[in-house]
């Protein structure tokens, strides 16, 4: 098969012979430069995700160092990719949700979100003007009508609902992971969540985490609910769970 | 708004307290009005002056204040809130009729009350009071604040404080609302009209018999 094209597909998000768009792909690729693993979970009444804190210079300060962010009091992102790229997703996702708030006069869904966010990653890869954005987002919430609710944002712009994702250097051996472990308890508890989420990456990356190596962040109804806030997992919280893990294993 | 608001400071936080009347010309509109209205967690804000001037600044301030708080992950200072409603208050001055006391609590200044009158100035007193209502009770509120009061004590001078206010003006009346900020959260009181006690001079209810 000749090659034709004019030799600019592989620079702008135009289509390649083959029907691909390179950039696209090229930014997948830059999602697995930041060199870590994340993954979500869904149960019955909470959402979790999880992801690795990776300092790697000993003079930085860890805790300006973050992938958790909380768009709205109810709903939480966690961005795997570039991290300037993360801060403008993060800030457009704001921008939404707080636009939608005073528009309409109720806290944005999740999937109304992670649409508006795919909508925009679709126009990166039809302008010339402006590349796509190197990142993965995930986003949690708890919807009124649907219950927990998990969706996944890629640069490509596509943006589906999960009962369970990872995102990052070792997705696809999580997601192996993910699915034995849902098929086999479906309808996890909030703890149960959790626990799957922290296990399922340890499990991957071969590794026992302490802490402070480990971001977690939550939305969870029911008594413990916190009213379906979103919130990071102090220290103490995550040292809880991993206590929990390493004494069953 | 035809109105009474106040708020102070007390040991602790603050308290802020309004009428519930609102009125067009003699008709009143809405008798249980709830004229005190959070701008983020931490901030209230009593508003007097036209109803619809008062509930768009602060659906706009909470648009920017929901933002402001989702970034700095921290409490909003009240500080910065005023300020806000400060510039939606001055830089449309020539469209409204609009006078708000913002008053809250942050782990920075303690709690603090904000004072933002018709051109957009904004004074920071440890009491404030605005609306048609607070015209008549000026030599009560000179006579009994105190600073520093303890949190019921607070709250029995703003109680007071309206009731009279209440009686006196026309455009004032209802029910008592309250709204107490302090570093543990926020607690919203009601007081009925009609368990509002009756002002010197006025016949206890027993008494009216037709």
């Amino acid at each position: 098969m000749s090659r034709g094209g004019s030799g600019y597909d592989r620079h702008i998000t135009i289509f390649s012979p083959e029907g691909r768009l390179f950039q696209v792909e090229y930014a997948f690729k830059a999602v697995k430069t930041a060199g870590v693993t994340s993954i979500a979970v869904r149960g019955k009444d909470s959402v979790v995700f999880v992801t690795q804190k990776k300092v790697q210079d000993k003079l930085i300060d860890p805790s300006s160092v973050t992938r958790l962010f909380k768009i709205t009091k109810y709903v939480g992102m966690l961005v795997t990719g570039l991290p300037a790229d993360t801060r403008a997703i993060v800030q457009q996702a704001r921008q939404q949700a707080a636009d939608f708030r005073f528009k309409f006069g109720y806290e944005i869904p999740v999937d109304y979100l992670a649409k508006v966010l795919a909508d925009k990653a679709q126009v990166y890869t039809q302008h010339a003007y402006m590349r796509p954005l190197g990142v993965v987002s995930m986003l949690i919430g708890i919807d009124e009508e649907r219950g927990p609710q998990l969706f996944k944002v890629d640069p490509a712009g596509y943006y589906v609902g999960y009962k369970a994702t990872a995102v990052g250097v070792k997705e696809t051996e999580a997601h192996n992971f993910l699915e034995k472990k849902l098929k086999a308890t479906p309808g996890l508890s909030y703890d149960e969540a959790v626990i799957t989420a922290i296990g399922a990456l340890q499990s991957v990356l071969s590794e026992e985490f302490k802490a402070a190596d480990l971001e977690v962040g939550v939305v969870c109804d029911g008594p413990e609910g916190g009213d379906r806030a979103f919130r990071v997992l102090s220290t103490e919280d995550v040292d809880h769970f991993l206590t929990i893990i390493s004494e069953r294993d | 708004l035809g109105t009474s608001i106040i708020a102070l400071t007390f040991d602790g936080g603050v308290i802020l307290g309004a009428d519930s009347r609102t009125s067009t010309g003699n008709y009143i509109a809405n008798r249980a009005s709830d004229k005190i209205t959070p701008l983020c967690d931490n901030v209230y804000t009593l508003r007097s002056g036209s109803a619809s001037d008062t509930q768009a600044i602060a659906g706009y301030v909470q648009h920017f204040i929901a933002q402001h708080q989702a970034e700095e992950g921290d409490q909003v200072t009240v500080k910065t809130v005023a300020n806000l409603v400060k510039m939606m208050a001055y830089n449309n001055k020539d469209f409204m009729q609009a006078g708000l006391i913002v008053a809250g609590f942050d782990k920075h200044g303690g709690g603090q009350v904000y004072s933002i009158s018709l051109g957009g100035t904004v004074t920071a007193t440890p009491f404030a009071m605005s609306g048609s209502g607070s015209t008549y009770i000026n030599g009560f509120c000179d006579k009994y604040w105190r600073e520093n009061m303890s949190e019921q004590d607070a709250m029995e001078f703003i109680t007071r404080a309206l009731r009279y206010a209440m009686t006196w003006d026309a455009s004032s009346g209802g029910c008592i609302r309250t709204v107490t900020i302090t570093a543990a959260g926020v607690k919203r009181q009601f007081i009925q009209g009609s368990q509002i006690p009756p002002t010197y001079g006025e016949l206890p209810r027993q008494q009216v018999v037709a």
